[in-house]
């Protein structure tokens, strides 16, 4: 009897254990992995068919044709899911375990708490012509500490999308890349929009402030155009940046939007999709849904708008998905090799033509006609490439992302008092990065 | 003894050793991204979490939503058994629509809530109809945390409902009988006949309500994100943010450990609280 529980026991562990542990596979037992070659695995976020995942495949394919004999990718789909999960569970689960693979995709703001965490390592030294072909925005956003940690195949902003027909009515001309409307001038735009736009059971602009990483994606420009920031330089902390009197300035302009009654205080779908509303804030993905769903909706792109004291700084978001080598990596040169021919050119221009983001080279925008002849594309690549700025870098990045849409919320939908809400908010943040700061000492 | 063997070395291994890393997790600074620094940092974190301004809120809202949901979800599943027991004809198709939120995933429930809730959705224009304004419902911080409430407890009701059904059933028809020949009124007959027969099950019910709303965290999660404003932030949902999203497992298990005793002192509470008589006087 003893001895059949104990068989059963073992034979259950080693069934659960097994199924934890992955090595390297020999040569030949993946198709196109031959003798000789050396290995790189490769984890993506994506799901292998979409768009976005075939695109994916295509580039690591043509990767090991153009390697052939000398190295081998391979790529596994981890999808994640909207609030981040999914794959950023099994990175997590894979630190733990020390299973990571070579190379990972790693989202633009988590680039700093991967580096910070030894994660992921700075990338084998690229030339400064390498460096060179991809975008600036590219660059700012892999760069941790002066070293080069990752690339991204594509890039996204965020667009200030106007309705065309809407704005002819009323008679408003949109100004040039060069001089954006300065928030006292938006607001006399939209206060102008507002009957005709109620004629409309309408509001003068499509705005909301989803939960998730979406919010300070869309609005962080408000910050960084008025002369604020979230973070000080290093990260370390965010007393005196989050709750600066410019920030304050920022939050009690989104509160006017919502008090005045220029945006719907709930979200109301498809407001600008279906003619109600004359502006939108989106990501660059709204271009190519409009074009692909909404025919009937001439739309424009008009420059995000700035501060009244912008005095041509960058301001504009950008950033996207990129790829970083890990520190579990055996062949830094091969990682790096196979992140440089997935965030190249050709990779790029592959992601446009299937998934529509914006690239991350400038030659892949000279080759991609959309980027000369369609306005609308050519202003969202004008404003990146102008005035593209990063993410906040720190370390407690998603806790800042949390707490800034925690904030629009609170001050401009449930009318506290912004003051108060920006100061318990850097306390919040203060918080999470006193692991960083005791680190240091 | 040997046919527990494998279910042994499988709770041991998904259930017993995480619950006592759990516990010991809590009493360090255990991060996600660098695992090899953890230090032992004893009582820190059970003393941070409750100044935790977060941790305190979330508390509040999940005291909250139970509050709402005990009496709303156990009293329709009540009232529901009562009036499918008496009903004639399509007993089972009502026992079936009445179940089938039960069996539909949370998330697709809630997905299927937020359309009702929109502010142009079926709920509001039918509000309209009746000449009331359009409601924020789990737009607005005031109204979120009632309105993913109700929505919870048509989901959960049939569940109960089932479980009173059969407790209904089981009665003893000759007490009714009884009370008949009595002249009772249907009244005085739900209240002496049919609560008191029930009562075992109502103390279960109850508790089973209770600690199920205590680990509430889906609805908020795909309707709200935890807002407007943080009126739906919960416990779980705490935990939940604080470990996988700012990687601080730590922190994390201390929530988790604290929310585990909070249950159990809470289930005995109302075990105490709602013991039967008899017992009380069989354990003297």
């Amino acid at each position: 009897m003893k001895k059949a529980v104990f068989l059963a026991a073992v034979l259950s562990a080693a069934v659960t254990i097994s199924g934890c542990t992955e090595k390297a596979p020999e040569p030949g037992s993946i198709a196109g992995f031959d003798e000789g070659e050396k290995y790189i695995e490769m984890w993506t976020y994506t799901i292998e068919d979409t768009p976005e995942g075939e695109a994916c495949k295509e580039s690591v394919e043509s990767f090991n044709e153009a390697f052939d004999g000398k190295y081998f990718a391979h790529v596994q789909f981890i999808p994640r899911n909207d609030n981040g999960g999914g794959y950023a569970d099994k990175i997590n689960a894979s630190v733990i375990s020390g299973d990571l693979p070579d190379v990972i995709a790693v989202d633009g703001p988590n680039i700093s708490a991967y580096a910070a965490n030894g994660i992921i390592q700075p990338l084998a030294e690229l030339t400064d012509e390498e460096k060179g072909v991809y975008l600036e925005s590219i660059i700012d956003q892999g760069t941790v500490d002066g070293k080069l940690y990752a690339l991204g195949a594509m890039e996204s902003s965020v667009g200030l999308y106007y309705n065309k027909d809407i704005l002819a009515q009323a008679g408003i001309d949109i100004p040039d890349a060069a001089r954006p409307w300065t928030w006292t001038e938006f607001s006399e735009i939209l206060e102008k929009l507002k009957p005709i736009m109620e004629e409309k059971n309408g509001y003068p602009i499509d705005m909301t402030f989803p939960v998730g990483e979406t919010s300070i994606y869309l609005y962080a420009p408000f910050i960084w155009s008025n002369g604020g920031d979230l973070v000080s330089p290093d990260g370390l902390t965010a007393d005196g940046y989050f709750n600066s009197d410019s920030n304050l300035e920022a939050f009690e302009y989104f509160k006017m939007l919502a008090d005045k009654g220029y945006m719907s205080k709930t979200p109301i779908e498809q407001l600008f999709e279906s003619g109600r509303a004359a502006f939108k804030i989106d990501g660059a993905w709204e271009v190519n849904i409009i074009y692909e769903s909404y025919p009937d909706i001439n739309l424009g792109v008009a420059p995000y708008i700035v501060g009244d004291n912008w005095d041509g700084e960058k301001y504009a978001p950008s950033g996207s998905w990129a790829y970083a080598a890990t520190t579990n990596t055996n062949d830094l040169e091969a990682s790096t090799e196979l992140i440089k021919w997935i965030s190249g050119t050709d990779s790029s221009m592959l992601l446009f033509e299937k998934y529509k983001s914006l690239p991350s080279t400038y030659e892949a925008y000279e080759k991609i006609k959309e980027f000369s002849e369609d306005e609308n594309y050519k202003a969202l690549y004008v404003q990146l490439r102008d005035y593209g700025h990063p993410r906040p870098k720190t370390p407690v990045y998603p806790q800042v992302s949390t707490v800034f849409q925690q904030t629009i919320e609170d001050v401009a939908l449930s009318g506290m008092d912004a003051r108060e809400e920006l100061d318990k908010s850097v306390e919040r943040i203060n918080a999470k990065l006193s692991r960083y700061n005791r680190n240091n000492e | 003894m040997a046919f527990f063997g494998p279910a042994l070395v499988l709770l041991t291994v998904f259930l017993f050793i995480p619950m006592i890393l759990t516990l010991i997790f809590s009493f360090t600074d255990y991060f996600a991204l660098s695992p090899s620094l953890t230090h032992f940092t004893g009582l820190g974190n059970y003393i941070s979490i409750f100044k935790d301004e977060m941790f305190l809120k979330a508390f509040i809202n999940t005291v909250k939503f139970v509050i709402i949901i005990v009496p709303l979800q156990g009293g329709g599943a009540l009232a529901l058994a009562l009036l499918i027991n008496r009903v004639t004809y399509c007993k089972k198709y009502f026992k079936v629509a009445f179940f089938v939120p039960v069996v539909m995933s949370l998330a697709v429930v809630s997905t299927l809530w937020m359309q009702i809730y929109s502010p142009e959705g079926i709920l509001n224009t039918l509000l309209g109809k009746i000449g009331i304004d359009p409601q924020p419902f789990i737009y607005g911080a005031d109204q979120a945390l009632p309105s993913i409430a109700i929505m919870s407890s048509w989901q959960g009701m049939g569940y109960q409902m089932i479980i009173f059904l059969g407790g209904l059933q089981a009665i003893n028809p000759g007490l009714y009988e009884a009370a008949e020949m009595d002249h009772a009124s249907a009244w005085k007959k739900f209240k002496d006949i049919t609560l008191p027969e029930l009562k075992p099950l109502c103390v279960f019910v109850f508790i089973t309500i209770t600690i199920g709303a205590f680990k509430m965290i889906v609805q908020p999660m795909v309707m709200t994100g935890g807002g407007p404003s943080h009126s739906t932030y919960t416990l779980v949902y705490d935990i939940y943010e604080t470990g996988t999203v700012n990687w601080e497992i730590g922190l994390a298990s201390t929530m988790a450990i604290v929310f585990i005793a909070f249950i159990v002192v809470l289930t005995v509470i109302q075990t105490i609280l709602t013991r039967d008589k008899e017992d009380k006087e069989e354990k003297k």
